[in-house]
């Protein structure tokens, strides 16, 4: 090659190298990275607390990226057990079933906030989870508290009034059903076959989990267990489900009026909102109950928190984003639970405006006083690692058990299974 | 120097022409080997090694063989390994039969419209397996259009539940694989096909022997090498099957249609990670795509 030419390659090489260099040097600075799943409800709020930040710190830019929920947590596991920080997110939501499992595999990787926050004002089952050999590390965010949401028209068509629905055991929800599905031809609740939510639910309603205070397998003598299974056969033998795949087709099936009920946790009330012409059709009774000893109408399904990555050069920017609006900002939850139905697990702001306000598509029923009055009362249990295993192992046995596998022997095998999946 | 008689018929090359043909070959390869060793060796020689360790995420401990004998008691990687080659004996078998019969069918010269129907047949292979396992799992839903068609027929009386009983959802799974990789194979045939001379089905036909007589005492013996390549490839397309498992069904009602890729898949990311135990079940696929390869080349081999 020619004398000019080689200077030339070599200057635009050069020219190249710099540019890119000081571009990624710039790109960091006064950035931060969210990623979160749910655009109805997590992004939609963290897109909130970005706007109210930004009102104080104009110089700050807030990313907040979406993700389906399955794809975020396989995308965090690569990266974190790999290594490779310069990808991950400067905060990212981390469900409560998973948060242990985040903390204990990958330790250092999240940001301790306790000198930072103050924990106190939160609910203490929110801050127990995340909490690891002393230190605590996440900022939480919402709750999970379960209502039953019931369709007022179709339950009078059926000949019961609000008052029939109030405080009830899932015995009489299946009569109740029974009779909703002979008069309205409409089943009483749509189920994933393959999720066991409800049975997480009615176990929690009675203060029990697949794992005991100690963290030990508890399932062949779990009395809540077993009456959750019990209960889910009878409803699944009284031809009142309807069975759905998966999040669109159970919540599809709310929006179309196929079903007359949903029991889950607060966090679906934007997604019922969401079949805006069922307006003031709805409204909200107490968690059916168990009916065993310990058996309560309060439960807890889901919720999360929000997450720091400490090897993100902004990670001291991110836990003060993070604090000022989710950590203090009494205000910031009141606007995110009248648009977004949000009950955050912050103390104080329960004694705010909006808790009490009437839910105009609830038939001015004031829905999250309701909430927060039984967020206060909901059993408190330890999740421990394995959820999603037991979850598994239960959701292997439920066919044969729907099929009429006596009991005992499906408790057996969920115990055998999940006794070789921990080890 | 020393020669006596006769010159050799080539000329001697110089060694130093000889080390120039090695150098400038090495430096050409040198690029492609070093992304396969990266890229390939590399990440084997390390999931080996990995398979050795156990732990949760990125705390690991040295197991020795301690993954597989968990692997011996785990039922549910024994139902993943159940699963995995039901699929393999049910599969692989009727999609081959099925590519051989199409392939044969449109290679005779008195159908209409072959390339119609050779590109119906192909184009499911090029759609992308999420999108299409989508629509699978939207066509065979309780109220989908296959069960509306079947009643409508009348071949059924109640919807069939196709994604949510655990027969059922493996049925659902082998159709859609089916659907998708009949073509391919069948294209394989197809060309392989344009080599085997006319003149032996005219002889045949002369012969009075039966076409389906022609078809397994013929075409199948002289497609034998083709045959081997696609029952291999499928073989061990089959013992990875994950997308649509995943998609369709998710590991379906009760584990029923749980692949060895999806346990994997679990095991790293839904449940605690546990990598080293994942690792140890992806080299359990790699010895049985290995042991069925073989299997199938000795089977070829001794009918010679």
């Amino acid at each position: 090659m020619s004398f000019e030419k080689n200077n030339l390659v070599r200057n635009l090489t050069l020219g190249v190298v710099v540019a890119t260099c000081s571009m990624s040097a710039l790109a960091k600075k006064n950035e931060l990275t969210v990623w979160a799943w749910d655009p109805n409800f997590n992004i939609a709020i963290m897109e909130q607390a970005k706007a109210t930040y930004q009102k104080a710190h104009p110089d700050v830019t807030i990313k907040v990226v979406d993700f389906a929920k399955a794809d975020l947590e396989q995308k965090m596991h690569t990266m974190l057990a790999s290594g490779m920080t310069k990808s991950l997110p400067d905060i990212v939501l981390v469900e409560d079933y998973n948060a242990p499992k985040f903390l204990s595999s990958y330790p250092g990787a999240f940001s301790a906030m306790d000198g930072k926050v103050d924990y106190t004002k939160f609910a203490p089952y929110k801050v127990e989870l995340m909490t690891m050999n002393g230190k605590t590390y996440g900022m939480p965010f919402d709750s999970g508290v379960t209502g039953m949401y019931y369709r007022k028209d179709l339950l009078a068509q059926a000949g019961f009034k609000p008052e029939d629905m109030q405080n009830i055991t899932w015995d009489r929800f299946i009569e109740i059903g029974k009779v909703v599905k002979a008069k309205t031809g409409k089943a009483m609740l749509g189920n994933d076959p393959n999720d066991p939510g409800l049975v997480r639910v009615m176990m929690q309603s009675a203060g029990s989990w697949y794992f005991d205070e100690k963290g030990a397998l508890n399932i062949k003598n779990n009395e809540a267990l077993k009456e959750a299974l019990r209960i889910e056969k009878s409803m699944t033998d009284a031809g009142i489900v309807r069975p759905t795949m998966g999040w669109s087709e159970w919540v599809g099936a709310v929006n179309h009026g196929d079903v007359a009920t949903i029991t889950t946790g607060v966090w679906i009330t934007a997604s019922v909102k969401a079949g805006a012409d069922q307006a003031g059709k709805w409204a909200v009774a107490p968690t059916p109950r168990l009916n065993i000893k310990g058996g309560t109408n309060q439960s807890n399904l889901g919720g999360s928190s929000w997450y720091v990555i400490s090897t993100s050069d902004n990670s001291d920017q991110a836990i003060e984003f993070l604090n000022s609006t989710f950590g203090k900002d009494s205000a910031f939850y009141q606007q995110i639970l009248t648009d977004r139905g949000a009950v955050g697990s912050y103390l104080p702001a329960r004694t705010g405006t909006a808790y009490q306000q009437p839910d105009a598509f609830f038939g001015g029923q004031a829905i999250y006083s309701d909430f927060a009055n039984w967020l206060g009362k909901v059993p408190k249990v330890n999740y421990g690692y394995y959820t999603y295993e037991a979850d598994a192992a239960l959701a292997a046995q439920l066919p044969a058990y729907f099929q009429g596998m006596p009991l005992e022997q499906v408790l057996e095998q969920i115990d055998s299974q999940l006794a070789a999946q921990i080890q | 120097m020393s020669h006596t008689g006769v010159m050799p018929m080539t000329p001697v090359r110089s060694r130093s022409f000889h080390r120039f043909y090695d150098i400038n070959g090495w430096c050409f390869v040198l690029g492609s080997l070093t992304l396969v060793m990266l890229f390939m060796i590399y990440p084997i020689i390390n999931s080996l090694w990995l398979s050795l360790h156990s732990g949760k995420g990125v705390i690991v401990q040295f197991v020795g063989f301690g993954n597989i004998t968990r692997l011996m008691h785990d039922p549910v990687f024994i139902t993943a390994l159940t699963n995995t080659l039901i699929f393999l004996i049910v599969q692989v078998p009727l999609m081959i039969l099925l590519s051989l019969a199409t392939a044969s069918c449109l290679n005779s010269p008195n159908v209409k419209f072959r390339s119609l129907f050779r590109m119906a047949i192909f184009l499911p292979c090029v759609t992308s397996l999420v999108a299409y396992s989508i629509l699978f799992k939207s066509m065979f839903g309780y109220d989908g259009i296959v069960n509306s068609a079947l009643m409508t027929i009348g071949l059924i009386e109640h919807p069939i539940a196709w994604l949510t009983d655990p027969f059922w959802a493996k049925v659902t799974i082998i159709l859609a694989i089916t659907w998708r990789w009949t073509g391919y194979n069948m294209i394989f045939y197809l060309a392989a096909m344009q080599n085997i001379d006319k003149s032996i089905y005219e002889a045949a036909k002369l012969e009075g022997v039966t076409p389906v007589q022609t078809f397994f005492n013929i075409t199948v013996p002289l497609l034998k090498p083709v045959i081997l390549f696609t029952s291999v490839m499928s073989t061990i397309g089959t013992l990875q099957l994950f997308d649509e498992a995943m998609n369709i069904t998710n590991g379906g009602p009760a584990n029923s249609t749980l692949t060895l890729s999806m346990y994997i898949y679990n095991l790293s990311f839904k449940f605690v990670p546990n990598f080293g135990y994942a690792a140890t079940v992806s080299y359990v696929i790699v010895f049985f795509a290995a042991a069925l390869a073989l299997v199938q080349f000795k089977f070829v081999q001794d009918k010679k």
